[in-house]
């Protein structure tokens, strides 16, 4: 493919579980270096439509291409568009029982094939990257929730992906911590990483994101650059949602 | 006020030095129990001839022990042929355990992430918990004649006899099936969340399992695990019937010759304590080595 395609394209994709209309409908597309965050209330399909693209999920119809993947393809290698797709999650889910640098070094060794010693090497780099440059050693359970954060996007990054997905990842934070994880994710923004984004972070997506989007009942309700979308949404269930989003983050 | 504080100083400072007094003696019965055992398995198959004392023959001279107890002289003319025959059963209790937990572990992975093969693990842990470990023992020996597989093969009381490794094979069996069961609600225990995050990084399900849910659910599984050896050196006394002599069997005849059938099973009970209370002390400092802050919650402050 050549570098002037969108690096991720979603079309049409559709998704029930049982009666329930998860997905309906939904198209959008990502170039290199873009920011989309995303927002929409709880169950309407923010969490199913990530997992959809690294497979984690299966599309009901639709399709969806990321770089040479064709995402929905049933017959192709997960593993290796995984490879190329790093995901953040809400409950971080850290392997409990390895320390931070080995929860790093798992995928680069197993999954890159590195070396003991160059997993080390390229893991603590990582870490340092995101500030953990001093608990290398320690496990999950030692870290707050945000340096637990911060070792879950470093553990993506190491993979060196062409796309972060990131599921709310500050959302089972305190206040207090929220801020050092969307610091360590504006830094990668500009960096130029592509990153699609569930968050309800307002200051991260003004400061970070070059578009957002609005997902509504499993459609996609409005898109734009996030000022204006912010400032003046044209969808009624934009204004409404993000208002009471301010209200509960005390922004202004 | 200050009455009553000095009051449970005093206590507190009883219960530590008690506490810790028992941890010595503790460790001072190990060292006893572990070391004649030890000394009797040494001077039975490894000190050159005329050297020690003869198997099943005491150290000391009954005769000797006799003026100051009856009981202690008894104790020291029989306790020899038990702790020689405790050697089957630490034999067989070890390797079982041991090789069944080599085999638990796929079989529990079957049961919990296999479609078909989850049917067959199924099937053979119902089938070998269901039915009597005796009768499996039965089977294998008397149905199946297993023994003569083995005839040929060296028997010089170290090394044991054929019918040795036929128990081996039906205790190893039954563990397989205790242990899976075990293992298997320990991998259902780990977040289901933690093997989607190793699948999301591009880690295959059998890396992931291998990686991220084993070392997690092997830990969880350990309790369990110190439960199953614990009921398989008593349960190797079973082993009595199909005529391997382990301790159960050796303490059973030396009471039909002398009839002194209390003396003989107090001293077999407290040799069955002695390994029993090991296996708990032994898993427990495992449990300990292998913990990791925040996983497990019990083990972890
Ligand atoms: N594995 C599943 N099985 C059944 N229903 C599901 C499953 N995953 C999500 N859902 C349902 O799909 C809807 C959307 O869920 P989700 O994508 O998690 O929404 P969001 O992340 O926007 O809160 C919810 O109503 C949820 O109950
Ligand atoms: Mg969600």
């Amino acid at each position: 493919m050549s570098d002037y395609d969108p690096l991720l394209t979603v079309e049409s994709v559709s998704k029930r579980y049982g009666d329930e209309r998860v997905l309906n409908d939904v198209s959008f597309t990502m170039d290199r270096g873009d920011v989309t965050v995303m927002m929409g209330p709880s169950g309407s399909g923010k969490s199913t439509l990530l997992r959809c693209v690294n497979r984690l999920t299966e599309v009901d119809s639709g399709e969806i291409r990321l770089g040479d993947h064709r995402v929905t393809d049933p017959g192709i290698d997960v593993d290796a568009l995984r490879r190329d797709v790093g995901m953040v999650f809400q409950d971080i889910n850290l392997f409990t029982h390895l320390t931070a640098l080995k929860n790093v070094t798992l995928g680069l060794r197993e999954v890159r094939g590195f070396s003991t010693d160059d997993a080390r090497e390229a893991a603590t780099e990582q870490l340092e990257r995101v500030g953990l440059g001093d608990q290398l050693d320690s496990y999950p359970g030692e870290l707050s929730g945000g340096q637990k954060q911060r070792v879950g996007i470093a553990r993506a990054l190491a993979m060196e992906p062409e796309l972060l997905l990131f599921d709310e990842p500050t959302s089972a934070l305190d206040p207090e911590l929220v801020g050092e994880v969307t610091a360590v994710m504006a830094d990668l923004a500009a960096g130029g990483m592509t990153m699609l984004v569930v968050t309800h972070e307002k200051g991260f997506a003004r400061e970070a994101a070059t578009d957002a989007l609005f997902l509504d009942a499993g459609s996609i309700a409005e898109r734009g650059p996030p000022a204006q979308l912010f400032e003046n949404p044209e969808n009624e269930r934009t204004a409404e949602f993000l208002d009471r989003v301010s209200t509960v983050s005390g922004e202004p | 006020m200050s009455e009553t504080g000095a009051t449970r100083t005093t206590a507190d400072t009883g219960r530590v030095v008690s506490g810790s007094l028992g941890r010595w003696l503790t460790i001072a019965g190990g060292v006893l129990f572990w070391g004649w055992l030890l000394a009797r398995w040494l001077n039975n198959w490894f000190l050159p001839a005329g050297v020690g004392v003869p198997p099943g023959e005491s150290f000391l001279d009954p005769a000797a022990v006799a003026p100051i107890s009856d009981s202690l002289a008894f104790a020291v003319e029989y306790l020899p042929q038990l702790a020689d025959a405790a050697w089957l059963t630490v034999v067989l209790t070890v390797v079982s355990i041991v090789l069944g937990f080599v085999f638990a572990v796929p079989v529990s992975v079957a049961r919990v992430y296999g479609t078909y093969s989850s049917t067959v693990s199924l099937a053979f842990t119902e089938l070998i918990r269901g039915t009597p470990l005796l009768a499996q023992l039965f089977v294998l020996y008397y149905a199946l004649n297993l023994s003569t597989l083995f005839r040929g093969l060296p028997d010089d009381g170290f090394l044991p006899s054929a019918v040795v490794y036929v128990a081996i094979i039906g205790f190893t069996i039954n563990s397989v099936a205790y242990q899976a069961e075990y293992i298997r609600s320990a991998l259902l225990s780990v977040d289901r969340e933690q093997l989607t995050a190793a699948r999301a990084i591009g880690l295959s399900q059998r890396q992931g399992i291998r990686h991220v849910v084993l070392p997690q659910a092997l830990r969880f599984a350990i309790p369990g695990w110190s439960n199953e050896l614990v009921y398989l050196i008593k349960y190797s006394s079973l082993a009595a019937f199909i005529t391997v002599p382990e301790l159960f069997n050796v303490a059973r005849s030396i009471a039909a010759d002398n009839f002194a059938y209390t003396g003989i099973f107090a001293l077999v009970a407290v040799l069955y304590l002695g390994l029993v209370i090991s296996a708990s002390k032994l898993m427990a400092g495992v449990e300990r080595r292998v913990a990791i802050p925040g996983l497990g919650g019990t083990a972890s402050q």
